[in-house]
């Protein structure tokens, strides 16, 4: 049975399709990165997810049930996106209201230790900074203990420092062989914190695979010296290059592999190569190739 | 959803505005106005003291049950609270329910603190019958109140809800004689008073303590609103909640 499984799921809002013919399953126990720009439809499709949205068209089903039916089998817990606190009340007492409100939560003082909140316990929801708020909604949808935890760009409001701790927090959670589907447009986060990135685009998935495959899928890595004035022929004849740039004097030569490409320049070329520059693809340059507009 | 009921009052307590207006505020016209006038008789020979404590009890309760439902409701619809609420296991028509049972129980520490303070400082006596029978009409009847703070906060932003609550609460209490006599009204404004839900609501309260029984049309009245007000809170309700 799958965490996750979307079968030819859209979604339009009036004329316009947010969400377009979405097929996706999901492993238990995986921590799958949604990354996207905005408006790719990663928060439609989330909203389904959760049972909070229809879709116009297909299905969505979450540990072989409906979304509704494993909400309130309290099988789901999740951070969407805005979502305030109630003012007058402690972090404790949020904290302990929603996890009584499933059936068999994790205890108080595990969710505070794993949110990092256990200073905060008595804080009332007002006095709370942007990223402890965040912590107290993470804190939030892991209380039911959800095999299923869905997170939809958790560290918008985030400094570093909260960042660091929501993710270690994140892990913690994820280890105990849960599910985890975070939404990111930052690339680091999905590059970093998942077994799996999945890119949409338009509604539309664009690229499923490791981190690694992703970066891969997009042409590898690149390999950058000065030119000058010279003859830019037979650059692309190189081994592995996959495209070749040429601005301002400086050569850029798109390889999937930068050590067969560098030995070439160097022996097979009379070129005078300076300040060769390699770098690894990173998941940005393949984002940006899979989600540009056509 | 005790535990639901326990937070939700609890917020409230420490609400600023809910213990200044509707636990304060009647609290303090009931210690001013009675000292003024507590010891004069209306024309059946009740003693101020005991109208007014009747009029502020009555003006406390509904601005609690209005004041617990509109604004902290629409609030929590645009915050995003509720949505977080979704994706609990917690059925939403407990939602409702626990809005109501505890609109309910905060108009109790109002409707109690005045009373007491008419017992205190004026020396108000009534039977035990008396009492039995306005507290718990006086808590009851406070339904409709809670069913039109329901609507108010669930068709409006949180920041409209505010200033129409206001006005509502205000002007039910004005027409509803509860901050003014209905006797000082001209006799166009006190017909119209005659079937306002807050009218209906104080006369059963005024009724009692001058020792009748509500009259069946305050009752009526008061059970017509209810039923009216409570159709349109659920439509309401059901439309701010819904799944598009």
């Amino acid at each position: 049975m799958k965490a996750i499984a979307f079968t030819d799921v859209s979604k339009s809002y009036g004329n316009v399709l947010a969400v377009d013919g979405l097929d996706l399953a999901v492993e238990a126990g995986q921590t799958v990165a949604l990354l996207g720009p905005n408006g790719a439809g990663k928060s439609t499709s989330i909203n389904m997810l959760l049972g909070l949205l229809r879709p116009t068209r297909g299905r969505i089903e979450i540990l072989g049930r409906l979304p509704e039916e494993a909400v309130s089998r309290g099988e789901i817990g999740a951070m969407t996106q805005s979502g305030e606190l109630i003012p007058e009340l402690t972090v404790g007492e949020l904290v302990d209201f929603v996890r009584r409100l499933y059936p068999s939560p994790l205890g108080l003082d595990e969710i505070l230790k794993t949110a990092d909140l256990t200073d905060l316990v008595r804080r009332r929801a007002a006095k709370l900074s942007g990223g402890q708020a965040q912590r107290v909604r993470f804190a939030l949808a892991i209380a039911g203990a959800p095999k299923l935890l869905v997170l939809d760009e958790p560290t918008a409001a985030m400094d570093v420092e909260s960042r660091l701790r929501f993710w270690a927090g994140m892990r913690d959670y994820a280890a105990g062989g849960r599910t985890v589907l975070f939404a990111t447009h930052y690339l680091e986060e999905a590059d970093e914190h998942s077994d799996r990135v999945i890119v949409i685009s338009g509604g539309r998935i664009v690229a499923d695979g490791t981190a690694a495959q992703i970066k891969a899928g997009a042409g590898g890595h690149t390999v950058r010296f000065v030119l000058d004035g010279q003859s830019s022929t037979g650059l692309d004849a190189l081994p592995g290059v996959s495209a070749v740039e040429i601005s301002a004097g400086t050569a850029t030569l798109r390889t999937a592999d930068p050590d067969a490409t560098v030995a070439a320049l160097y022996r097979g070329t009379s070129l005078e190569v300076r300040e060769l520059r390699i770098t690894g693809a990173d998941l940005e340059d393949a984002f940006l190739a899979l989600t540009r507009e056509p | 959803m005790p535990n639901y009921i326990k937070i939700e009052i609890l917020r409230m307590l420490r609400n600023k505005r809910y213990i200044i207006f509707v636990v304060g505020f009647p609290l303090a016209f009931y210690l001013l106005y009675s000292s003024l006038w507590g010891a004069e008789a209306d024309s059946n020979g009740v003693k101020g003291s005991l109208i007014l404590m009747v009029s502020m009890a009555a003006y406390g309760a509904l601005a609690a049950s209005m004041m617990s439902t509109s604004v902290p409701w629409a609030q929590e619809r645009q915050s995003g609270w509720l949505r977080q609420l979704q994706i609990t296991p917690l059925p939403s028509w407990s939602i409702v329910v626990t809005k109501l049972i505890t609109s309910l129980l905060l108009v109790l520490p109002s409707l109690v603190l005045v009373c007491l303070a008419a017992v205190l400082t004026q020396g108000v006596s009534l039977r035990a019958w008396q009492w039995a029978a306005l507290l718990p009409i006086m808590w009851i009847g406070t339904v409709p109140f809670a069913a039109l703070g329901l609507i108010i906060g669930s068709l409006l932003s949180a920041d409209s809800a505010q200033p129409v609550a206001m006005i509502c609460m205000l002007g039910l209490s004005f027409i509803g004689g509860l901050l003014i006599p209905v006797e000082v009204m001209s006799a166009t404004v006190k017909s119209v008073a005659q079937v306002t839900p807050s009218f209906s609501y104080a006369d059963m309260g005024w009724h009692l303590v001058a020792g009748t029984a509500p009259p069946l049309r305050d009752v009526a009245t008061i059970l017509v609103w209810a039923a009216v007000l409570g159709t349109v809170a659920v439509f309401a309700y059901r439309r701010a909640t819904v799944r598009a």
